[in-house]
């Protein structure tokens, strides 16, 4: 489409009868098209809003019939209450270092699994890609048993490294995958003519490759630690101890109290659900473009 | 030189090795020995019993309920997951005003955590406080508040939640997938005189395939073994979770609930084969060549 100059766009859009560039924009096919928009989002977002709404409410009015969106008199007590009335912050400690750790582990792992498996030849080097797209097949209850009994076995329920080692094991063929892809988009002459140039390979792995890869890095790091952060079952049986559990198993047990207290367990939705959101709105572009090489070409 | 770059190269792949082994072959090997002996979850106390394990599923009318409850919440979350994403999809391709946003907004669920869209979602369907009810009862759809997580609703609500959580999965593959069709195939379809929806079903869909091949896939294995977000929506099997009581849940009871490892294991690999002969014939009845990509 060529682009008027901006006078005369303004000139017509101010003419009359019905200027012809609202016209454009306003046919009826796009009213319909922005109202089911506007429907999705909200039927989306709805959710949410009420629990923002219901954090901020005190007691009384979280309970109130008929329900009101806005609070009359908005409090940050119910997140108080959360803070020096429960364990949340050891649960969310807890899940703040058995996800970041063992993402860093996975990665780590992960990268040099990836990078092997484009740039190396050998035996079983398909088998091994397979086998990693084969996980997706395991039910996560197949797999517990024997981690619980090998690691109680061998000392390591109730202890950060066990949790921390299982989540390795459960998103590494996830990020070996997902880097796999990645590194294939990395054209295997790009090195080899850093190398000819006379670099190492140490050295066109980290000058060359790695910027590359980065963003590849980072949408796999966000997903593995995901994987570790939402994870109910893994938390639940490796780590019974009240000072050991992560966010998901600890806010799930505040419905074990008498009385439900809404306030306070839709305080400790905000408090899981923002991280995410910082997380989400920051990294929205390597999100993307992870589950475009992950999920879509693979 | 070959020989020394083939080992840096193993060395590289070792850990990923070692580890896949720790996940893939250990779990395998151990639950098949696990499913032939009567073994307590805690006590060191277990006896070789054969078949047993197999054998007594076959007759327990627990496990082909379960069985059921499995196959409905499976086909019913994936399907409902599917149309919703691809409709979705195609409604955030179009241009309109806030589409950055919209997109933003609808595929936020699958980032939370699944405890926070279970716990929003029983505050929003609470039967006495919930902002559900009370829309349904002032735009006069019900007389009565209805009991979203008592024992006749608890499996439409599960499902409900499900496809409130997942379905942004497929939105973002198929979105994905829209976003590189070939603009010359709508404008070679209009020259022929292709209605929007004649357009749809003859160069959307085809091209969107593959898309939906592996997703359809994925959600469906993911659905059939999902744990988490059944086992916190119904919070207590004891009475009121029993409608969704799904073959990962009863394999959980089985093993930590009354200690039976041995039971839990033939239970795990049963759902591992039924996995194994679904996937196998999804494969055969829609792909032929058998490739993945």
């Amino acid at each position: 489409m060529k682009r008027k100059k901006p006078t005369s766009a303004l000139l017509t859009a101010l003419s009359f009868p019905l200027p012809e560039r609202l016209a454009e924009h306003l046919t009826p096919r796009r009213i319909l098209l922005l109202g089911i928009a506007f429907f999705v989002v909200l039927i989306a977002a709805f959710p949410l809003l009420w629990m923002i709404s219901t954090s901020l409410k005190p007691d009384r009015e979280v309970l109130a019939w008929p329900p009101y969106f806005l609070p009359k008199h908005p409090t940050l007590q119910n997140f108080w209450r959360l803070f020096t009335q429960t364990n949340f912050l050891i649960y969310f400690k807890n899940s703040v270092i058995c996800a970041s750790l063992s993402t860093l582990l996975s990665i780590a792992i992960g990268t040099m699994g990836g990078y092997s498996l484009t740039r190396f030849r050998y035996w079983g080097r398909e088998k091994i890609a397979m086998l990693s797209l084969l996980t997706y097949m395991f039910p996560p209850i197949v797999l517990i048993v024997p981690f619980f009994i090998l690691f109680r076995a061998i000392g390591l329920v109730n202890a950060y490294s066990g949790l921390i080692l299982a989540y390795v094991s459960f998103s590494l063929p996830f990020s070996v995958w997902l880097l796999r892809a990645f590194f294939l988009s990395i054209p295997l002459e790009l090195e080899e003519a850093a190398m000819v140039d006379g670099a190492n390979r140490l050295e066109a792995v980290v000058y060359i490759i790695m910027p590359l890869a980065l963003p590849g890095i980072i949408a796999t790091s966000i997903f593995t630690f995901i994987v570790a952060w939402n994870d109910y079952l893994f938390a639940r049986i490796l780590m019974g101890q009240e000072e050991l559990k992560t966010i998901p198993v600890g806010v799930q047990d505040f419905f074990n109290m008498a009385v439900i207290d809404w306030g306070l367990i839709m305080a400790a939705g905000m408090m899981i659900t923002i991280p995410a959101l910082i997380f989400f709105i920051s990294s929205q572009k390597y999100l993307i473009e992870g589950w475009g090489a992950g999920a879509v070409k693979g | 030189m070959w020989s020394k770059e083939a080992r840096l190269g193993i060395l590289l792949i070792l850990p990923t090795v070692l580890l896949l082994c720790l996940l893939i072959l250990f779990p395998i090997l151990y639950n098949i020995w696990l499913s032939f002996y009567a073994k307590h979850a805690f006590l060191p106390l277990q006896s070789w019993v054969g078949w047993k394990n197999y054998l007594s599923m076959l007759s327990d009318e627990q496990f082909w309920t379960s069985f059921k409850l499995s196959l409905i919440f499976t086909v019913s979350s994936t399907a409902f997951q599917i149309v919703l994403g691809v409709l979705v999809a195609l409604l955030l391709h179009e241009r309109f005003w806030g589409r950055t946003f919209a997109r933003g907004v609808v595929l936020f669920p699958y980032m939370l955590p699944t405890i926070v869209s279970v716990v929003l979602w029983k505050w929003v369907l609470n039967d006495q406080y919930g902002i559900v009810n009370y829309l349904l009862q002032a735009w006069h759809f019900i007389k009565q508040p209805i009991v979203w997580i008592g024992p006749s609703n608890m499996m439409k609500s599960l499902v409900m939640v499900s496809i409130w959580t997942y379905f942004p999965f497929v939105v973002i593959n198929v979105l994905a997938r829209l976003q590189v069709i070939p603009l010359e195939l709508y404008d070679a379809a209009k020259v022929d005189g292709a209605s929007a929806v004649g357009r749809f079903f003859y160069v959307t869909l085809p091209q969107l395939k593959e898309v939906l091949f592996v997703v359809i896939l994925l959600r469906g294995i993911w659905m059939f073994t999902k744990f988490d977000i059944v086992w916190l929506w119904a919070g207590d099997f004891g009475g009121l979770g029993e409608s969704v009581r799904t073959l990962p849940i009863y394999t959980y009871m089985k093993t930590f609930g009354q200690y039976q490892v041995g039971l839990g294991a033939a239970l795990a690999n049963l759902m591992f084969m039924m996995l194994m002969i679904a996937v196998t014939i999804y494969f055969r009845v829609f792909r032929r060549d058998e490739e993945v990509e």
